[in-house]
């Protein structure tokens, strides 16, 4: 209890309640009202920008793509063109193609991935279960693009290290088309739906200019009228060459970062068409330089979440001299507690959830030992699966009977 | 002439001794020198106030050797990112704050204090940030000569050889506080 004995300060984590990610909220409460917040993070701090300047700039690549296991596209993207900025290398049109479809596949699976997390903390299940559903579609095309559901490994300095094939990219138009159905379900529940309205509006508010004040970015910061994009403002990759209409809101709360969210679903998906149907063709990668010429480059990328940006420092060897890069959720925590204040207790963790905080996802190939033959294998995807459906179907359960919707691919 | 020009026109025009050292690197990309803090604050003010540089992006710490440089990135309406340069002496790296500026720049400063040893003045009260409670005092992991291999995870302790702990200093800084 704090001095003003009407007061109370709680903290809230380091396991906090809105994502299974280690972070410090310590509320002060008068009544059921939030009337302190202080956010504490740092848990997770992994010391990937020291251990960058010891290694070289493609083994670099591998730890800047786990900055994020979401946006790890995202952050790989931002590094990859900053470097090749620093040497001067150009890639070819049909990599800045490919990468530009990764990035908005990857756009996809966060922004189902955040829906089903904000479904889940208002107690909406079913709707959870939906997108993360649906999202299962979009992780089996990174997944057959890039070989990985997440941290797919498709960039390399100098272009990308795997090519979209017809069969590959009939494939993916097959999917949006199941995607954008069940999507409109979601744009309409949005929109239309009185119970998430108003468990969704007046939360979480942070005005047009407070946005601008606490630098707020991505899905946060155009809810709230601030029309900010990378893909537009500064194009990367082949932006300059795809139609992206920025989507804002002006609800300025949480509800208005659902919408922003659901409606640049449909966007992403319109410019994955266009990059399928209008990708040049051309080399995946060209060659690059083991050592890169002293210089320094800011480089940016829009995130799922919003801005990244790679500062990258160059002395001339194989190694760079400085690497920092900030995400998009560093720069839109600093708008978290001016978002708090005020609000219910019980409105904490979807407020939370709002900003769509990192967390880190596992890795889907890993070892499994065989207790009974003493022998270590490699699983992969496909085997696991086929594991699983056995081992139900043993035990009475036979789940390639189920019938999913015929929108299921 | 470019948006990019016409800040850097702008600049000049105000501080005529910074003839020949902005770049233009590329579209959308200005790069100041590195400044001394007298110098610093002042041209602050004026690109923010004057040259509509009101967003602020972060703040990057870099080890230049003798120095700490701080580079700051704001960007105009026109969407023109300016990297801001200011220098400190390692031994006595102290800086201002521009918290009351920019609040988002709260954590970023902070940063600065963990990783490099930056003594940021009139930072707002509030948590370390990114080290870990216990961490021993004096190591800022993102200096040059703060080598990882000396740091032992078990016991939190920095142990280098006497060769490298004399190369690394002292912190002057907090000396000159005492």
């Amino acid at each position: 209890m704090s001095g003003d004995s009407k007061r109370i300060t709680i903290p809230i984590g380091p396991q906090h309640p809105a994502l299974k990610e280690p972070g410090c909220f310590t509320i002060t409460l008068e009544g059921e009202k939030v009337v302190n917040a202080v956010v504490g993070v740092g848990y997770n701090h992994r010391g990937l920008e020291k251990a960058c300047e010891a290694r070289t700039y493609i083994q670099d690549l591998y730890i800047i793509e786990r900055v994020c296991g979401i946006c790890s596209h995202t952050h790989s993207t931002a590094f990859c063109q900053g470097v090749e900025e620093l040497a001067g290398v150009e890639i070819s049109p049909r990599a800045k193609f490919i990468r530009v479809i990764m990035a908005e596949l990857e756009r996809l699976h966060s922004h189902l991935l955040w829906l089903g997390v904000a479904a889940h903390e208002i107690g909406f299940d079913t709707l959870f279960m939906y997108s993360w559903r649906d999202r299962e579609l979009v992780l089996d095309m990174l997944a057959m693009l890039g070989g990985n559901r997440v941290n797919y490994g498709i960039n390399t300095l100098g272009g990308v290290r795997r090519d979209i094939t017809p069969e590959m990219k009939q494939l993916i138009h097959k999917t949006l088309n199941a995607v954008e159905e069940q999507n409109k379900y979601y744009i309409d529940l949005a929109l239309h739906e009185t119970t998430l309205a108003a468990r969704l509006s007046g939360i979480g508010k942070l005005s047009h200019e407070d946005a601008l004040k606490y630098g707020a970015v991505g899905p946060v910061a155009r809810a709230s009228l601030v029309d900010d994009d990378i893909r537009v403002a500064e194009p990367y990759a082949a932006y300059d060459q795809i139609p992206v209409k920025v989507v804002t809101d002006g609800h300025c709360d949480v509800f208005g970062r659902a919408v922003v969210r659901v409606l640049e679903i449909m966007e992403s998906i319109a410019m994955i068409r266009f990059a399928l149907d209008n990708m040049p063709d051309g080399d995946l990668a060209v060659k690059f330089p083991r050592k890169i010429p002293a210089g320094e480059v800011f480089s940016r990328t829009e995130a799922p979440r919003g801005e990244d940006t790679h500062y990258i420092r160059s002395n001339g060897t194989d190694k760079p001299d400085r690497v920092r890069v900030r995400a998009a959720s560093e720069a839109n925590w600093h708008g978290m507690q001016h978002m708090l204040e005020g609000d219910y207790l019980a409105d904490v963790p979807i407020i939370i959830a709002a900003i769509d905080p990192c967390y880190s996802c596992t890795d889907r190939a890993f070892v499994l030992k065989d207790l009974d033959r003493g022998r270590e294998r490699v699983w992969d995807w496909q085997s696991l699966k086929r594991y699983s459906i056995d081992w139900y179907k043993e035990r009475g359960f036979d789940a390639s009977k189920i019938k999913l919707a015929e929108r299921r691919i | 002439m470019s948006g990019e020009e016409k800040v850097v026109a702008l600049i000049l025009e105000r501080y005529p001794f910074l003839e020949g050292k902005i770049t233009i690197q590329r579209r959308q990309r200005i790069i100041m020198p590195p400044l001394n803090r007298d110098y610093f604050e002042d041209v602050f003010q004026f690109v923010v106030n004057e040259a509509g540089f009101r967003r602020f992006h972060l703040v990057i710490g870099v080890d230049d050797g003798e120095d700490l440089g701080f580079i700051y990135a704001l960007s105009n309406e026109d969407k023109i990112v300016l990297l801001l340069k200011q220098k400190a002496p390692k031994e006595l790296p102290y800086i201002k704050s521009v918290c009351s500026v920019f609040p988002n720049a709260l954590w970023h400063e902070r940063e600065l204090v963990d990783l490099f040893g930056a003594h940021v003045e009139d930072l707002p009260p509030g948590p370390t940030y990114p080290l870990p409670d216990g961490w021993p005092a004096g190591n800022y992991p993102l200096r040059k000569e703060w080598k990882v291999e000396y740091f032992d995870r078990e016991t939190m302790t920095y142990n280098p050889p006497a060769e490298a702990s004399a190369a690394a200093g002292t912190d002057k800084a907090k000396e000159a506080d005492k």
